[in-house]
């Protein structure tokens, strides 16, 4: 038996001995002696910066999105039940301008321009130009938001989704930190009831608004937010409902324009 | 003995740093297209004269008013896939698989492959670099890719000259693409972001999602080719500039402004929007 070999089959021992004590090694190198650093702040500890002024490229469902759709068209919505489209046939053409319509599952599909900021060290806010709306993204790390009733913009959870650190040789990876990158992930309840059209296309207070966004360069060096939104509504949906929305940033606020949507009376 | 368990230690280090450097965020599986966006364009097609948000070039605007539907019931067309471009947000399910070098493991290759006209794409993991932009130019064109964190970023050249969207706005074959895959638990979003200094004045970004499909499979699309219309050898059915008598279909049907429909950048912002109003 060669030297190489019998360390193969002791590596391997070695390996199979520590996966079966469901040993595993910290995702950063702990100092040695003392407690572990403490954690940084949801700001600190973000892996990219949403911070700034991005404007809504609308070219996809254009005719749902920049203009008001006809009253009973609910192509776009495709998981609306047959209440959620009696409750569409229902709809007031005179209530369009509504603010039902910019509630937070409905609100990043807007043509609009976004401004976000931190408020605090634990506090995401996005401001919306269209509806002058505002969401405020609570990490863990926040004060709880005070008890309210349901509202336009619900409640928002925020966290920080880091890259995986990879798997795939004999036993535990080795330690050292993540590889950069990632994304926020944001889960919105205690919402009011609202529109997912401006044509009165329904979601109930049931709902549940599932958000992740992700930040990208493009070749031409602009950079782009990308927000994927899952709605799930039992009253009113067929399972969830799955749009994908893309911002690119704007060198200054130079172009918000911000115009209130209609309060109801 | 006290040897050896250094040099397995060694081994094992070894092993364990060559897998942390060359895995890769695992996006195989079936995925299913979700088409909760763009599903009139997506699924039945799009309008003829439905340019609304693209930033298209005049010449792109003239091409697709020459083109015809008709046109893919030619026989050298009812077969054509779709550039790569533009099959992530067609119909049909999406197989993703990795090849990696038998010996090394070492990631060679991830393949795509979308059921409808059986497109199937290679894209290089290995760092090799793109050829000569005098090498054929395919459909799927000549893909390369690395991992940013978890997310796949695909770089495209060697396009064919094909379509935009399917309803006669076309590509050069100088266009390229980049496009991104952002896994989120059982959801894909695919992010396409498309480059053509003559059909396009600014790049065209996409997004669309795809679904994890556990018991997902895959089934052959033979494309047989027949005689759909009979008309004499030659005629490739077309309108001459000013003469395509649909273009206004859309926006009429829609009650849209028919400016708005020729599309062109400033059709996606917000301002536009407000023009409207």
């Amino acid at each position: 038996m060669t030297r190489t070999t019998t360390a193969m089959r002791a590596a391997l021992a070695l390996a199979f001995a520590l996966a079966s004590l469901g040993v595993s090694v910290p995702a950063a190198a702990q100092p040695r002696g003392g407690p572990p650093p403490p954690p940084q702040a949801p700001r600190d500890a973000a892996p990219f910066d949403m911070t700034g002024t991005w404007v809504s490229i609308v070219n996809e469902d254009w005719r749902w999105r920049m203009v008001t759709p006809p009253k009973g068209d609910t192509t776009s919505v495709q998981p609306l039940n047959a209440q959620g489209r009696a409750a569409a046939d229902a709809w007031d053409p005179a209530t369009d301008g509504s603010c039902k319509a910019y509630g937070a599952p409905a609100l990043l599909r807007m043509p609009t321009r976004l401004r976000i900021s931190w408020e605090g060290a634990d506090v995401l806010k996005i401001e919306t130009d269209a509806g002058k709306q505002t969401r405020l993204l609570r990490f863990a790390s926040a004060a709880a938001a005070p008890a309210a009733p349901p509202s336009l913009q619900g409640d928002s959870r925020a966290k920080w989704q880091r890259s995986l650190r990879r798997v795939g040789g004999l036993g535990p990876p080795p330690p050292g930190p993540p590889p950069p990158g990632g994304s926020l992930e944001v889960t919105t309840t205690n919402l009011a009831p609202g529109w997912l059209r401006r044509n009165g296309v329904p979601y109930s207070e049931r709902t549940t608004l599932t958000e992740y966004f992700d930040e990208f360069a493009a070749p031409d060096g602009a950079q782009w937010l990308v927000v994927t939104t899952i709605v799930e509504d039992p009253t009113y949906l067929n399972g969830h409902f799955v749009t994908s929305s893309h911002f690119r940033r704007e060198p200054n606020a130079s172009k918000w324009s911000p115009k209130p949507c209609r309060s109801d009376p | 003995m006290n040897g050896a368990w250094l040099r397995a230690a060694l081994v094992l280090l070894a092993v364990l740093s060559a897998s942390s450097a060359s895995a890769q965020l695992n996006l195989m599986g079936y995925w299913n297209p979700i088409f909760h966006e763009d599903v009139e364009e997506r699924i039945p097609g799009p309008s003829m004269g439905d340019y609304l948000g693209l930033p298209i070039s005049d010449a792109a605007r003239l091409r697709a008013e020459t083109w015809d539907a008709s046109l893919l019931t030619v026989p050298e067309h009812q077969c054509k896939p779709h550039p790569s471009t533009y099959g992530f947000r067609g119909v049909g399910m999406l197989r993703i698989w990795e090849e990696r070098d038998e010996t090394t493991q070492q990631l060679v290759a991830i393949h795509t492959h979308i059921a409808w006209q059986a497109q199937h794409r290679v894209i290089w993991m290995d760092g090799r670099p793109h050829p000569s932009e005098y090498d054929r130019h395919t459909w799927q064109g000549f893909s390369t890719g690395h991992f940013e964190g978890d997310v796949l970023v695909v770089e495209t050249t060697h396009l064919k000259a094909g379509w935009m969207r399917r309803n006669g706005l076309p590509l050069s074959d100088r266009a390229t693409m980049t496009d991104r895959f952002y896994r989120h638990g059982d959801l894909l979003t695919h992010v396409s972001i498309v480059q053509d200094p003559v059909y396009l004045t600014e790049p065209l970004v996409k997004s669309n999602g795809f679904e994890l499909v556990p018991n997902g499979t895959m089934d052959p699309y033979p494309c047989e080719i027949v005689i759909e219309v009979v008309r004499p050898d030659g005629v490739v059915p077309s309108f001459l500039p000013g003469q395509n008598p649909f273009l206004r279909e859309f926006a009429e049907t829609h009650h849209l402004p028919y400016e708005a429909t020729r599309g062109g950048a400033q059709t996606a912002l917000p301002e536009y929007a407000e023009k409207l109003r």
